[in-house]
């Protein structure tokens, strides 16, 4: 059984210009102990539907159909329908989160180890010593230097890894099942990246912990997640095993990401392959298959007006596609 | 480099740091320190480094927007530095800057005709009928249409909001560009269409660029040559390949390897670099980058390095001047032996990389 699954996730906004279906039928599964990227570009859904797992989605969206099941022991809860006090023990208890943005994820008044000893007291009967030391402990684990010294401190004294390294610290503490990372590292330098995604790896090991990597950079993905989900216009395109998706891509918004980045050695006499247009809208997403408009191997007038359904073309190789698999596209690995 | 268009010579910018009621200064960030560089007609320097390691600040300094500390700047063999009001004004069209953020760099409430022609009609080029001639050129260059030139900044996506950025700059037909972080803010299957763009048209108009980026592999794609800042320093400068092919610095070969890569062969050996960026306000001594250098040594912590150039490759590093020298100048194999030896340091600390162990 898997640890989370989405069925047919819906999600939309209702906007005073309309409805603005951000998340259209994502249905997606983690297994225990492994990594799943979510890669995209901008407006996707991807942030969104991370979001909807924890029912964190503010007005004026609203999670309008599908199921989240989370294995509880034997059996599972529905996230969607679960009731607010239960939630709220899913959320930093069994499902940790980590944002994007360090600088405000932080309390800037509450010392570090009261941020990360607030989360223990949530869900568990401790003392504010046990607290404590699950505080230092968990700052210890994400390799703080003199951690402490860093209970005491506030979020300002600290540099974006660091912090980073906090938010990491607090959304581990409790032990989570699974931990959601809406794009960790976005925010930093290379060389700090580097040392987050290695302890993020290391860190998984240790305590078995799944883990949602949102993402829109596929390097990241291609080095840290076992299995790897595409989004686009919200909805998964394409679902594959890394090595897989990387070596033999067949969703033509996949080959073309793949491409359009430059690669080592290139000469700049041969342009870099692009996607013609504009990453669409969730207010105006296309008819048919949604990236149609942008397709080289569009095939009209079916692209346009049938939807393509995911489909496994080779196993555990799921992509949304009329053509897939008998494209004749060009292969750069 | 013959006949360059832009040399910049030690240049440096110290932001003062005041503090108390008086507003005394009490230090300075280093921003830029001593930087120097050419960029020959037609050619394109990549400047690459993290944040705050003062690239955007040499991009600025250049065309005079932060008057520098200290140094000379000359364009087209003219003192930047040195020129009137009037005159700068002048240098100016040929000198243009293209910024990181399509969505901060537009007037929201000019329209696009508003925002091409404010630098047409400041430079005094031509009548009405010329200057649309003129914008409608630039615009056809960046892949829009004329058709919008009547409509405002938020009706275009970030992709189209760059292409606008570089139009702006394009009509008042500059030699030299600026181009900070031109598609950091883009989606990436966006991202080469705007790289693409930005070497047709070096290519059709014969421009220049200083093309700053963090992006190494698209540093890789746009230069000729490149320099690789750390705190403020060039620590290393040579021509693209030469520097992709054999780095020296080993904050260069950490770099390469933290870029994650889909290409499984390209994945081993990462270089993990401990610690943070430190604070420009108080650089560490001798060689800057030594706190977080797997290869430091004694002298390392105590005296800068000075720069040692073998066939235009600079380096400012002691460890792979000592290379060099023991190679008898042989750029390759001593980058050879720079990274065996990054390489050593690395399985060390591989053996002795262990998580710290919480007790449950």
């Amino acid at each position: 059984m898997p640890l989370l699954e989405i069925k047919n996730l819906v999600t939309a906004f209702h906007t005073p210009a309309g409805r603005v279906p951000a998340v259209d039928g994502v249905s997606l599964s983690i297994n225990r102990g492994t990594t799943l990227g979510l890669v995209g570009e901008s407006g996707c859904g991807k942030s969104v539907t991370a979001l909807s797992i924890l029912r964190l989605v503010s007005a004026p969206g609203v999670i309008e159909s599908g199921e989240i099941l989370l294995e509880n022991g034997g059996s599972t809860q529905n996230l969607v329908t679960l009731g607010e006090r239960e939630l709220c023990r899913v959320r930093g208890g069994r499902i940790g989160m980590i944002f994007q943005e360090p600088m405000t994820s932080l309390n800037p008044v509450f010392t570090l180890g009261d941020q990360i000893a607030e989360a223990v007291h949530l869900h568990e009967k401790v003392s504010r010593a046990e607290a404590r030391l699950r505080s230092l402990e968990m700052l210890k684990l994400v390799r703080m230097a003199d951690p402490e010294q860093r209970l005491h401190e506030y979020p300002h004294q600290l540099s974006g890894g660091m912090r980073q390294r906090v938010m990491i610290a607090m959304a581990l503490v409790c032990r989570p099942d699974l931990v959601i990372a809406d794009e960790p590292t976005t925010a930093l330098d290379v060389t700090i990246q580097a040392q987050i995604l290695d302890l993020l790896s290391a860190v998984r090991k240790r305590l078995s912990t799944a883990i949602l990597l949102i993402t829109h950079d596929l390097g990241v993905v291609a080095e840290t997640c076992d299995e790897v989900a595409v989004m686009y216009a919200g909805k998964i395109v394409e679902r594959a095993p890394t090595a897989e998706l990387f070596s033999r891509p067949l969703h033509p918004y996949t080959i073309g990401l793949i491409a359009a980045r430059p690669t080592p050695g290139a000469s700049r006499s041969v342009p870099l392959r692009t996607i013609p247009g504009m990453v669409p809208l969730p207010n105006n997403f296309p008819s048919g298959c949604r990236f149609h408009p942008r397709c080289a191997y569009a095939q009209f007038p079916r692209c346009q007006t049938e939807p393509a359904e995911l489909r496994e073309v080779t196993p555990g190789h799921f992509v949304r596609c009329h053509f897939a698999g008998e494209l004749d596209v060009p292969q750069n690995h | 480099m013959s006949d360059p268009l832009l040399v910049v010579d030690q240049l440096t910018m110290h932001f003062p740091v005041r503090k108390g009621l008086l507003r005394r200064v009490v230090g300075a960030v280093r921003a830029v320190d001593n930087v120097s560089f050419s960029i020959a007609r037609g050619q394109t320097l990549g400047l690459v480094g993290e944040s705050g390691c003062g690239k955007t600040t040499v991009g600025r300094s250049i065309l005079r927007l932060l008057p520098p500390t200290a140094g000379s700047v000359h364009f087209d063999g003219l003192d930047v530095l040195a020129q009137s009001p009037r005159a700068l004004r002048a240098m100016r069209r040929r000198m243009q800057i293209v910024f990181q953020d399509p969505y901060g760099s537009l007037n929201p409430r000019l329209s696009v005709r508003s925002i091409l022609e404010e630098g047409l009609i400041v430079h005094r080029m031509g009548d009405a009928a010329e200057r649309l001639h003129r914008m409608t050129t630039a615009l056809d260059r960046t892949g829009m249409q004329a058709g919008c030139l009547d409509r405002y900044p938020h009706e275009f996506s970030g992709g189209q909001r760059q292409r606008i950025a570089i139009a702006r700059a394009l009509v008042l037909e500059p030699d030299f560009l600026v181009l900070d972080e031109p598609i950091s803010a883009l989606d990436v299957s966006i991202q080469a269409q705007v790289v693409n763009l930005l070497v047709t048209l070096r290519e059709d108009l014969g421009l220049t660029y200083l093309f700053i980026s963090h992006d190494l592999s698209v540093i890789e794609y746009v230069s000729d040559h490149v320099a690789v800042m750390y705190l403020g320093r060039i620590v290393e400068q040579s021509p693209a390949e030469r520097l992709y092919a054999e780095p020296l610095h080993p904050y260069t070969l950490a770099l390469f390897s933290a870029v994650p890569s889909i290409d499984p062969a390209r994945r081993r050996g990462r270089i993990v670099l401990p610690g943070d960026v430190p604070s420009p306000s108080r650089p560490p001594s001798g060689c800057r980058f030594h706190p977080r250098c797997p290869l430091a040594e004694t002298i390392c912590r105590d005296i800068d390095p000075p720069g040692v150039t073998v066939d235009g490759h600079l380096v400012h590093c002691h460890v792979a001047a000592r290379e060099l020298d023991r190679a008898g100048g042989n750029a390759s194999s001593a980058a050879l032996r720079m990274a065996e030896l990054v390489a050593k340091t690395l399985d060390k600390s591989a053996s002795e990389d262990s998580l710290a162990s919480p007790s449950h």
